[in-house]
């Protein structure tokens, strides 16, 4: 009897050592911090569309390194909203740029980070871009975008959504800014 | 007098719906001639032969959650899945026990027994990110029946040797299969400085030329 009890007691000991162990290493922690982003610059201007861009950065603020295996933009501007344009989105590592919307997988050592760079096309679906965007301000619509990430660290995956707003009214400022631009140029 | 060259071979992504001997083939012969050993590296057999998963499809175990920890966390082991990986492919209770031997010699002052007892599939694990898209989401492990892969590729090119190697650019290279008469170790050493590049450079294949003639200068046939 005094054999089992030593037994289960080396077995209790071992357990909460193990779990103790466990919490005091931790895991990744990551964050998309969409409050800090910059502001949309317009990348590119033709009849029918138009390209903006802004920088995220992210955080990996937990004590384990851990990699971002996926990650996308989801842009949400439904029909009954606003039909005047079709959107396409798409996210890549400023330090790995691409535009085939593949996010590499890439390793993110504790208390260490990086930025994103997201990029949004607005094609009018009838008309001219300049146009249709001019009445996305006229009602006020403003473009949810969430951040869609998979993380994978010591735990199992997970997938977090980071959500961010494209106003009408940050699109109107980087149209006439380019438009300033181009004036001064010329 | 011919000095060893490392030469090497350039390939479209490979899957596998790919033969990688077919491969080796159609993108080597030109360049391997009947002196030089054309080496291949293991995670692109091990993608050819169909040999890898994605964390999502991995059931994870209790144990492989706990584990997991007690890796550091460069290696592939050391998220939960590439321990699941080991253990699906080496067995739960070999993984664990090579562990608790691997930490008692630790605190004796002697590393790297885990993966001496863990068996061969277990230091091949390639966690995400170990390879190249569309591969850097997938586990990748070590392929099978290496030395039959290079006795193949020795037999279907008529070069002089054949191996598959695993070199990473921290100086690390192993050689898991040769066909007969190479000596892995010096095979290992001539790869050491990683020919094959990062991954993004697409040379699975290095062709080692002139390796026959520098082997008989060393045993002093020549």
């Amino acid at each position: 009897m005094e054999f089992l009890m030593i037994v289960i007691i080396l077995a209790l000991v071992v357990i909460i050592g193990v779990w103790l162990y466990i919490a005091r290493q931790g895991d990744a922690d990551f964050e998309f911090i969409v409050g800090q982003r910059t502001d949309f610059i317009l990348e590119d201007l033709t009849d029918k569309t138009a390209t903006f861009s802004c920088k995220v950065p992210f955080i990996n603020k937990g004590s384990q390194g851990g990699t971002i295996m996926d990650a996308y933009p989801r842009h949400l501007l439904p029909h009954e909203q606003f039909d005047g344009v079709d959107v396409s989105s798409r996210m890549e590592l400023s330090t790995a740029p691409r535009t085939d919307n593949y996010f590499e997988s890439v390793i993110i050592p504790q208390g260490t980070g990086g930025t994103v760079i997201i990029t949004v096309t607005f094609t009018a679906k009838a008309g001219g871009i300049r146009e249709a965007l001019g009445q996305m301000a006229e009602l006020t619509v403003d473009m949810a975008i969430d951040i869609v990430y998979q993380i994978v660290a010591r735990s199992l995956w997970y997938i977090h959504k980071a959500r961010m707003v494209m106003t009408c009214d940050e699109i109107m400022r980087a149209m006439q800014a380019k438009g300033t631009a181009e004036s001064e140029e010329s | 007098m011919s000095e060893i060259e490392l030469i090497p071979v350039g390939t479209r992504i490979l899957t596998d719906k790919d033969n990688i001997v077919d491969i080796i083939v159609k993108y080597a012969e030109q360049n391997a001639g009947p002196n030089d050993v054309v080496t291949v590296a293991e995670s692109v057999v091990a993608i050819t032969q169909g040999r890898l998963t994605r964390p999502e499809d991995l059931k994870v175990s209790f144990l492989a959650r706990i584990l997991c920890r007690f890796i550091p966390q460069e290696g592939s082991l050391s998220s939960c899945y590439g321990m699941q990986s080991a253990m699906d492919a080496e067995g739960q209770l070999r993984i664990l026990f090579a562990l608790l031997l691997g930490m008692v010699a630790k605190l004796f002052g002697k590393n790297g027994v885990f993966y001496q007892l863990a068996g061969e599939q277990a230091p091949l694990v390639d966690d995400v990110t170990g390879t190249m898209p569309p591969f850097d989401k997938c586990l990748v492990y070590g392929p099978f029946d290496p030395n039959g892969v290079a006795a193949e590729i020795k037999r279907r090119l008529g070069c002089y040797g054949a191996a598959v190697a695993d070199v990473n650019d921290l100086k690390r290279a192993a050689v898991l299969g040769v066909s007969a008469g190479l000596d892995a170790q010096k095979l290992a050493h001539i790869l050491i400085d990683n020919p094959f590049g990062n991954a993004s450079q697409r040379t699975p294949i290095v062709i080692i030329k002139n390796y026959a003639q520098e082997e008989k200068r060393a045993t002093g046939q020549a």
